[in-house]
């Protein structure tokens, strides 16, 4: 049997953290540089955390301010300016907007149609679930450039819609949800149909409290991929930046900026990538199933 | 939506009421009723698209120009014969190629260790699963930072190795005398350090799907085993854990594959498919030709192309599934 130190486990522990150190050092990079000022960035030195040294703020000087009152930490520097150079907050909210409303208009149309093919004997069920299974297979990136012609033809680009439509209808969301509701015992909706209650009752008060598992893994896959979204939404915004998302709002500071501008690019890096971050080490395990879900077939 | 509301409403009175309406009929009208937002929505969002991008893809179609014009196979026919397209095609085979193999088996190796330790699994599984869960463009944005030819951590660390023994390797040795690689500014070196980019975010993925797949491995099977005289690790992994993970690494290897013939953040933020052309990826190909240059026919094209590749990998997955992973 292998003991706690034995030579094996050293091993074992010694490739994995060298792993470790290969996934978590852009994660250090991004972090590290938000808390350094141009000068620590420009030579590689100040540490892991910067020697916060207080510099003078060039965008004040040359505003004519003196050198004691333009005097600025770097670390507050970087992270004001992510705010100020760029309207951050309001790509957070867009951000927020975009992935709550797809998340909510998936659920109320695969849920009635999950449940329709899991315990409904209707004219066409086969053939409506042969359709959803055929759909599983179109990435919705690779149709981008029909989706995206018929959205300029309905006058849709730059709006909220164009970011949200396309999304509204998960075949993935309608399988995972069917393949839940075939466990739950027919029983219980006999039951709630003595009860008199209709239909679309019974999908909202039975089916779906039994389902919070499942629809909660689906939620997290479904927040995750488009928070992090970067393609579609680069499709369908260009220019208004009212309608950024963080991606979008992070690549603009990229695109626009020169060389000396690392500090609050990064710190624009954190800001949008601590929410999911700091959400999948509060509550890891729900995470990892809502991701993988796709494994689960 | 009134139909819902009536459906509702309507169930308590038909209870009471003296001829009630027949339960089967009244359950289909309501699975076709329920079923009907997303068949509409499925057909609009999905089918439509894909018939579009066919009709589209014969044509010279340019959005915001009235007139059309069939233009037969002559978008097909410019893709397998224009040098640019060729490199699109070699170029998205090669990071496929890359990335889909290390990242598979990265995952199933950091899967493997992890199941093997006494303490710390949890600690190990949550480090690779970040970069699944960051978004992928500010990570490539660091990266590029990471990477950058004089500021970057990676070449100053490389750097600190000349005038040690890793002089012995010609490469490192060359390097320190004319300088470390551009990375994503040079062309030999642009894709493979895209598909390390890729690697590195997708392989956390792959290692929890290979934890899952191992716990269904039944322990008695490896009891038995070592009642038969199969004792030594290797072995038992050949005999028993690599053919239990037959259908896992079915699974893994196609969503891999599947993503990874979809990169496209790490090009257009990082190399534009650039330099020269070898990081010139089929999605960014689209992007560029059909929405950025409007050329419409063209884009369509090779979203056609895009499509058959995907639907291909995706029917030879169900078809392998079929057929070959019965192990049990």
């Amino acid at each position: 049997m292998t003991y706690r130190f034995s030579t094996r486990q050293t091993l074992a522990h010694g490739l994995l953290i060298l792993g470790a150190i290969i996934v978590l050092l852009p994660f250090y990079v991004m972090i590290s540089t938000s808390f350094k000022s141009p000068a620590e960035i420009a030579t590689g030195t100040g540490g892991v955390f910067g020697s916060q040294a207080l510099f003078p703020d060039p965008t004040c000087l040359a505003l004519g301010g003196n050198e004691t009152e333009c005097l600025v930490r770097p670390v507050r520097d970087n992270y004001s300016q992510a705010f100020t150079a760029a309207p951050l907050w309001r790509y957070l909210l867009n951000g927020v907007i975009v992935t709550a409303s797809i998340f909510v208009l998936q659920t109320l149309i695969a849920v009635p149609a999950a449940y329709a093919l899991a315990k409904l004997k209707f004219w066409g069920r086969d053939a409506a679930f042969a359709l959803v299974l055929f759909c599983l297979l179109i990435p919705v990136h690779a149709i981008a450039l029909p989706l995206y012609l018929m959205l300029a033809k309905l006058g849709l680009t730059n709006s909220y819609a164009a970011l949200i439509l396309p999304w509204i209808v998960s075949a993935f969301g309608i399988f995972l949800m069917r393949q839940f509701f075939m466990t739950v015992p027919d029983d219980l909706i006999d039951a709630a149909r003595m009860d008199g209650m209709g239909e679309f009752a019974i999908i909202w008060r039975v089916m779906l409290p039994t389902a919070i598992p499942a629809l909660l893994a689906f939620a997290i896959f479904s927040v995750v991929a488009h928070w992090n979204d970067y393609f579609w939404p680069r499709i369908v915004i260009t220019g208004d930046r009212s309608l950024f998302t963080p991606p979008l709002g992070l690549r603009e500071f990229k695109g626009d900026l020169g060389g000396d501008v690392y500090g609050p690019m990064m710190a624009s890096a954190t800001i949008i990538a601590v929410p999911l971050v700091v959400a999948f080490l509060l509550a890891q395990r729900r995470f990892i199933d809502g991701i993988t879900l796709s494994g689960m077939k | 939506m009134s139909d819902l509301a009536s459906l509702t409403k309507s169930v308590p009175n038909q209870q009471r009421s003296v001829r009630p309406e027949h339960p089967e009929r009244r359950q289909a009208r309501a699975g076709m009723v329920l079923f009907a937002p997303a068949l509409v929505l499925l057909i609009l969002i999905l089918i439509v698209p894909v018939g579009v991008a066919a009709l589209l893809s014969l044509t010279d179609y340019t959005l915001g120009r009235p007139s059309i014009d069939w233009v037969g196979l002559r978008n097909y026919i410019d893709i397998f014969t224009g040098s640019s397209y060729r490199k699109m095609i070699v170029a998205t085979v090669l990071y496929v190629a890359l990335v889909v193999p290390a990242s598979v088996f990265l995952g199933l190796g950091a899967a493997l260790l992890i199941r093997s330790l006494n303490v710390g699994q949890s600690f190990y599984k949550t480090v690779y699963f970040l970069p699944v869960m960051a978004s992928l463009l500010a990570m490539a944005i660091v990266w590029e930072f990471a990477l950058h030819p004089t500021l970057g951590i990676v070449n100053r660390t490389l750097a600190m190795g000349c005038g040690t023994p890793l002089e012995l390797w010609s490469w490192f040795a060359r390097s320190c005398i004319d300088g470390f690689p551009l990375w994503l500014g040079d062309r030999d070196y642009a894709l493979y350090t895209l598909a390390f980019i890729g690697i590195w975010q997708s392989f956390g993925f792959n290692m929890v799907l290979y934890l899952a797949g191992l716990t269904s491995v039944p322990n008695d099977l490896y009891g038995a085993a070592s009642m038969d005289g199969v004792k030594r690790g290797w072995e038992r992994f050949r005999l028993i854990t690599w053919p239990m993970l037959g259908p896992t690494t079915v699974f893994v290897v196609t969503i891999t594959m599947i993503r990874s013939f979809q990169v496209f953040d790490t090009v257009e933020a990082l190399t534009h498919g650039g330099p020269a052309k070898s990081t010139y990826v089929m999605i960014y190909a689209i992007y560029e030709k059909g929405i950025a240059q409007n050329l419409v026919g063209l884009g369509a094209a090779i979203t056609i192309l895009f499509l058959a590749f995907v639907m291909l990998i995706s029917v030879a997955q169900r078809r392998f599934v079929e057929r070959k992973v019965h192990y049990q």
